[in-house]
């Protein structure tokens, strides 16, 4: 296990180099050449050029390139984003609440989404071709089809948004008056734990709802698969309860299969992340991304972009380890290879 | 390979002695498959409409899909909604032939049932676009790592690994910010950030198949590796690959209305559904006319929806085991 562990570090640790790396191309040496000098940029429209020099040395923006990246990582390890061009003040100061707000999406929604589609899909995967199982499988084939950035505007015309929540076409659709829902605005978990749940019911179950789809035709096919193997009929044999060879037979075995295609489903949720922020002004990493890509804030973006790898990376990694201790045979493969 | 489809075909059962490989078997099953056929109409239908209806909708309406009318706003500069005609500043019905906004106008007075036919054409156009340059990317990777292995192998897969874990729309629109939008430059990101899944799928085929006696028979009669790969092993390929083309054209179709959604897709006026649903969402146009971002949704909606259905069924089309169940 402990090889397993510092062999999964060591790859995460050259995917993040590779993401800065590229990030620093993207912005700093490709930007160059087509948009102004980033020294000018934060030095100001104004600034003189004695002053764009200096600002050029505080951020190393005269050495080579080589150099240039260095100081870069360097900043970078010890949590400097750098300086935002238009919003005029460190980018980490920008970034790490945004990074709590997302966080609190996306587990949310990951909550949401596995217990959801465990609910729906084991059902179907128990009886497969029964009417429950038709209807399961087209309600996730039409949550595959819908995209998110639909999805969330709807939700919030129906639910979240102060003329037309509960109306269709003009038409009262919930009764007069109904605000079950926020509108809009995001509350801290520190501030206040019950706002925070409430201002997040509507993006939970926006974001949720793709990934809700694509795991009930996981849980289903797994479950179907787990139900004709032999152990299943021996542990029914010795008189163990349904629910119990669900959960502790069938569930143990459909787990790491599970675990792996989440590690994945995170980096993806955190592209959702982009669509449902901006609609429900939850100001996480998304909305930060999206307001810099609209004002060419090449700072903030490239911080959006390491930042959202670094988690999309530990999120894999955890999830490979998490594989690991829930599958024995990944223990024994990676002790016999190493 | 050829053993599984010699036993389809007796279990297939056509009735001759004849084995029938899998491609016959699996198009059999896909015509006898409603859903399949459903999916496989509604899909020509929109590349019918892309192509030839939207100039018919552009000549009947005699609405140019880029033109303003700004008699299409009504007096306090809202659109007019579905099936409405046209009005004066004064509020009357302004009523010549051609007037009918038949699916409404968008913020700027332009014809959404014309714009949305017109969108067709270049989301379609983007989708296929990079499905294909991503397909030419990762069988040509996939292929080489899977038959060659060693060092090439090492990079291919390190590469796969790498891109798979990161947030693609992310980088995409990174790039995308960098280089300036364009039809071009849009369908090289979109392939540029698919192409690892098809060449994890056409690697795994290649490393199973070339250990097959077949392919050792053709080496062993001389034949050389782009021999080898080109003939021997690339048809092996095939059956996945439509299963994921198919899913992954729908897939793009997203991928480019998210680009746009962001701001960085094919840039303005020509209409793409990306785009048109992400004016009216980000100017908040859906809250007065919820039309405006319905119809663009809707037509997203109805095209991944005939894509996924069509991709699952010819999964199960392919699928061996399928017949004996």
């Amino acid at each position: 296990m402990k090889r397993i562990v510092l062999n999964r570090l060591l790859g995460a640790i050259v995917q993040i180099l590779a993401v800065t790396i590229l990030a620093w191309l993207l912005f700093f040496v490709i930007a160059r050449f087509t948009g102004a000098s980033p020294a000018r940029r934060i030095a100001g429209k104004l600034a003189t050029p004695a002053e764009v020099a200096a600002v050029a040395r505080v951020y190393g923006l005269n050495l080579p390139y080589w150099e240039q990246y260095l100081f870069f990582l360097n900043h970078l390890i010890h949590g400097d984003f750098g300086y935002s061009y238009v919003q005029q003040r460190p980018v980490s100061t920008i970034i790490w609440p945004a990074l709590r707000a997302t966080a609190s999406l996306v587990l949310g929604a990951a909550l949401i989404w596995l217990s959801v589609a465990a609910l729906i899909g084991t059902y179907c995967g128990r009886k497969l071709h029964s009417i429950g199982d038709v209807g399961g499988r087209a309600l996730s084939i039409i949550g595959m089809s819908i995209p998110v950035f639909w999805l969330a505007p709807m939700v919030a015309y129906l639910f979240g948004f102060e003329p037309t929540q509960g109306k269709l076409f003009g038409f009262s659709i919930l009764p007069r008056g109904t605000s079950i829902f926020p509108i809009g605005g995001y509350v801290d978990l520190g501030t206040n734990p019950i706002e925070w749940a409430y201002h997040l019911i509507l993006p939970w179950i926006t974001l949720a709802a793709g990934f809700t789809a694509v795991y009930i035709r996981y849980f289903r096919t797994l479950t179907a698969e787990q139900l004709t193997e032999d152990y299943v009929r021996t542990a029914a044999a010795k008189g163990a309860s349904t629910s119990r060879v669900l959960t502790r037979h069938v569930g143990r075995n459909v787990s790491p299969t599970i675990s792996v295609l989440l590690g994945a489903d995170i980096a993806t949720a955190l592209t959702g992340v982009f669509f449902v922020e901006t609609v429900f002004a939850i100001p996480g990493l998304g909305y930060v991304g999206v307001s810099a890509v609209e004002n060419l804030d090449y700072p903030v973006i490239t911080a959006v972009v390491i930042v959202t790898a670094i988690v999309a990376v530990i999120a894999n990694m955890l999830v490979d380890l998490l594989h690991a201790a829930l599958d024995p045979r990944v223990r024994r493969v990676a002790a016999v290879s190493v | 390979m050829d053993l599984q489809s010699l036993e389809i075909g007796r279990i297939g059962g056509s009735g001759t002695s004849k084995p029938v490989g899998l491609r016959a078997t699996a198009l059999r099953r896909l015509r006898r498959d409603p859903v399949a056929v459903a999916a496989a109409s509604v899909l020509a239908l929109l590349v019918l409409a892309a192509i030839i209806g939207a100039p018919i909708a552009a000549y009947l309406t005699g609405h140019s899909p880029n033109a303003q009318y700004p008699l299409a706003l009504s007096n306090d500069g809202l659109p007019i909604g579905i099936m409405q005609r046209t009005f004066f500043a004064n509020g009357v019905v302004h009523n010549p032939h051609g007037s009918l906004f038949i699916l409404g106008a968008d913020a700027l007075g332009r014809d959404e049932l014309v714009r949305v036919l017109y969108g067709a054409r270049i989301s379609l156009l983007v989708a296929s676009a990079a499905t294909c340059l991503a397909l030419i990317i990762g069988v040509t990777l996939g292929l080489l790592a899977g038959y060659l292995e060693g060092p090439t192998d090492a990079i291919v897969n390190r590469l796969t690994e790498t891109a798979m874990a990161f947030p693609s729309l992310l980088l995409a629109v990174a790039l995308a910010v960098v280089v300036g939008p364009g039809l071009l430059n849009i369908v090289v990101i979109i392939a540029l950030f698919t192409w690892f899944y098809p060449a994890r799928i056409v690697r795994s085929t290649a490393v199973a198949t070339k250990r097959l006696t077949f392919v050792t028979a053709a080496r062993s009669i001389g034949a050389r590796p782009r021999r080898i790969l080109l003939v021997h092993l690339l048809p092996q390929v095939w059956a996945p690959l439509l299963v994921y083309a198919t899913s992954i054209i729908g897939y793009n179709i997203l991928f480019a209305a998210g680009l746009a959604y962001l701001g960085v897709g094919v840039p303005q006026p020509t209409a793409t559904w990306g785009q048109m649903l992400s004016t009216a969402v980000t100017s908040g146009m859906y809250q007065i006319d919820l039309s405006v971002a319905l119809v663009p949704g809707l037509a997203i909606l109805l095209t991944m929806l005939a894509f996924n259905l069509l991709g699952d069924s010819i999964r199960d089309a392919l699928d061996p085991k399928a017949g004996r169940r």
